[in-house]
């Protein structure tokens, strides 16, 4: 073989990734302790800034220094299956990952990474609960190898896999299954769920900050006020008090829609073979390659937003090991900004699948029985409230709007609740104001469980849960015939299915 | 569309080949659970009191040390032994009803009184199988089956209430299947090694 074997460091430029990521990952850790209005700024306010600036230094070097021990003594090795990797700052670690483990592979490639060839090669297991290995800074040739001969790696115990070997003769065509305009992008930024989190995260800071300036804040305020009544606007309070409202809305939102076209700038989902690649970000370019069969399910999603921007986003699911992982993970394989006519290529994702038209709904005992769960918590509440603040408080009143707005959000509740089956796949929807299709394949079940309340016994309902390599599935309130069936099909498919080598 | 866009519609046809009459596949409902070992129940009422009784133990010593002064009055204690009372007759009605079976296939496992649980896990699933027993269990002879999947904890299976011999035998069942399932696959050490 050529430069790809015997032991291998990384280029020099890869301290500059491992001290940036080691800062950037301190202070994500450490943001909220130091911004939070007790011991941060009490710190500030006892320590001088010179102070300030030599711990922060000190700080610095020390994580400079650990960088490039852990740069000195990284190596890392390609074998003919496996990948090898030795690092470690105190402890040596040796670490070997067999190609036909890998689930996921990704590169990226930092802006001062771009002039020097050089990308960041990331590989994950379905056992490990992150980035298993991580290999910053190596020539783009040697991570692509890498990544080729990964992918042609097989384990031959994937469902799709006899099937797909065929493709593998005719030299693998790729075709382009999805590219986000800039638009869809903005509009995915808009109607994604991370503007709430951009919001809490700047009133938090902003709540702080003010905090902090609150005199000095309240001499400008005054000379404002001074100023507006020398204006003499012409609008009333109400109206001024909106329109800041608004604006600050607008910027979030339009925040949040700059945050996903840097992030997905770009994007385009390639299927090669039986592989799929997906690539984007503006300064941070990413590729992340899946091999369809490893590919256990598929999220379709809307928020209530996206709703009405007609904005829907995929997310490809795959075994994991931790209970911890969410949606918006930086490793999520996630195809942002797409139409409804978009979605057609779920069949690609997961041969065959496609979003289903109709659905069966669940009992609408559900509505009865979560309302009158909810009736009685809230008639505790209340009951205690009167107790404590006496029986004509408005708390009362305000308990007795919110069971009232329980029913109709409890019915939208049951509204979305719905499964489909298409052959050996099953569609189950859920959702608010959003909605969430998951579709998998049902002989990825790993678990069957069937829960049943006493009540649920008394009308023959149950609870149906699959537990599914990414998480577990749960439709509510089915009826026992239904639900056995579609428990005894699961069953059987994931049976006779081939033996699962994850 | 491309070969992998043909390849991808074959698999379909040939996925869906296999056409399975949903009533006549067995029903999990039709299975006679085993019981668990009638001395589970005692241990299950025993160890949910022995919690209980220690935090009303707590309760009631707490506010008659010499440096503390809370100001409780002693009927407090009263809460945890009511909890007592309800929680140990809940655990020892539940553990009565639990049931566990071995398919062909799949392990069965029933527990909960009031909100009735039904597990089943395919052989298939497992990845690995392991007993255990803390010495209360040691105690009543119980041993607990843990199988272990892929997916994270929420996905594993604990059977409960095995005596010792049943737990043996069940775990050595269950690696008997896993192996004779993934022989051609698993001669090769796992994929990660450390």
């Amino acid at each position: 073989m050529t430069a790809a074997d015997g032991w291998q460091r990384l280029s020099p430029l890869a301290l500059v990734f491992l001290v940036l990521s080691g800062l950037q990952r301190q202070v994500r850790e450490n943001l909220f302790l130091f911004a939070g209005a007790g011991a941060g700024a009490a710190f500030t306010d006892w320590l001088g800034l010179r102070e300030l600036v030599l711990i922060v230094s000190v700080f610095f070097l020390l994580s400079v220094l650990g960088a490039m021990i852990y740069h000195r003594r990284f190596r890392f090795r390609l074998d003919d299956d496996a990948v090898r990797v030795r690092r470690g700052l105190i402890e040596r670690k040796e670490v070997r990952v067999r190609f036909d483990r890998v689930q996921n592979i990704q590169l990226g490639q930092p802006l001062y990474f771009r002039p020097f060839g050089l990308v960041r090669f990331s590989l994950q297991t379905p056992g490990a609960a992150d980035k298993e290995v991580e290999l910053p800074g190596i020539h783009r040739s040697l991570a692509e190898t890498m990544r080729d001969r990964i992918s042609a790696a097989r384990s031959g115990t994937d469902f799709a896999d006899d099937k797909l070997a065929d493709s593998d003769a005719a030299p693998a065509e790729d075709a382009i299954l999805f590219r986000a305009t800039p638009g869809r992008l903005f509009l995915h930024g808009l109607s994604s769920n991370q503007v709430w989190v951009i919001a809490g995260l700047f009133f938090y800071l902003a709540g702080n900050l003010l905090n902090r300036f609150e005199e000095r804040l309240e001499g400008l305020f005054e000379e404002a006020a001074g100023n507006a009544e020398a204006l003499t606007l012409a609008a009333p309070d109400w109206l001024l008090g909106l329109s800041v409202v608004l604006a600050l809305l607008l910027i979030l939102f339009g925040l949040s829609g700059v945050l996903a076209l840097v992030r997905f700038w770009g994007f385009e989902l390639l299927e090669s073979g039986d592989r799929l690649v997906a690539s984007s970000g503006l300064f941070d370019r990413r590729e992340q390659t899946v091999r369809q069969a490893k590919v256990t399910g598929l999220v379709l999603r809307q928020s209530a937003v996206g709703r009405l921007l007609g904005s829907w986003h995929v997310i490809v699911r795959q075994t994991r090991s931790s209970d911890l992982e969410s949606d918006g993970r930086k490793n999520a394989f996630v195809l942002p900004g797409l139409a409804v006519g978009d979605l057609e290529l779920t069949r690609h994702l997961l041969p065959g699948l496609v979003r289903p038209t109709e659905l069966h709904g669940v009992s609408p005992r559900f509505r009865r029985f979560a309302w009158s769960r909810l009736l009685v918590v809230q008639l505790l509440v209340l009951v205690g409230l009167a107790l404590l603040l006496g029986a004509s408080h408005w708390a009362l009143l305000l308990v007795a709007v919110l069971a009232a707005l329980a029913l109709p959000l409890l019915h939208l509740r049951f509204r979305h609740w719905g499964w489909a089956r298409q052959g050996f796949r099953l569609w189950v929807r859920s959702g608010l104001l959003g909605h969430r299709l998951e579709g998998f394949d049902l002989r990825q079940v790993q678990q069957a469980r069937i829960t049943s309340s006493p009540s649920q016994r008394r009308h023959d309902l149950v609870s149906l849960e699959l537990v599914l390599p990414h998480g577990a599935v749960a439709i509510p309130f089915l009826p026992g015939n239904a639900a056995a069936r579609l428990a005894n099909e699961a069953l059987a498919l994931a049976e006779s299915a081939p033996f699962q080598a994850l | 569309m491309s070969d992998a866009g043909e390849a991808g519609s074959d698999l379909a046809t040939a996925f869906s080949n296999r056409t399975i009459d949903p009533d006549e596949l067995p029903d999990y409902r039709a299975v006679a659970l085993q019981s668990v070992s009638p001395r589970f129940a005692v241990y299950a009422a025993l160890s949910s009191a022995l919690f209980w009784l220690g935090l009303s133990a707590a309760l009631l010593i707490g506010p008659r040390l010499p440096f503390v002064n809370l100001g409780l009055p002693a009927w407090i204690a009263a809460g945890p032994l009511l909890a007592l009372a309800w929680f140990a007759a809940v655990a020892w009605l539940d553990a009565r009803r639990r049931g566990w079976a071995l398919r062909e296939h799949d392990l069965m496992y029933r527990a909960g009184l009031i909100w009735r649980r039904t597990s089943i896990l395919p052989f298939a699933r497992i990845q690995h199988v392991e007993t255990a027993s803390g010495p209360l269990e040691r105690a009543f002879g119980l041993m607990r089956v843990k199988c272990f999947t892929a997916g994270g904890m929420a996905a594993d299976l604990i059977v409960e209430g095995l005596e010792q011999d049943a737990a043996r035998r069940v775990r050595q069942h269950l690696l008997e299947q896993i192996r004779s399932g993934a022989e051609p696959l698993r001669s090769e050490a796992d994929g990660v090694e450390e």
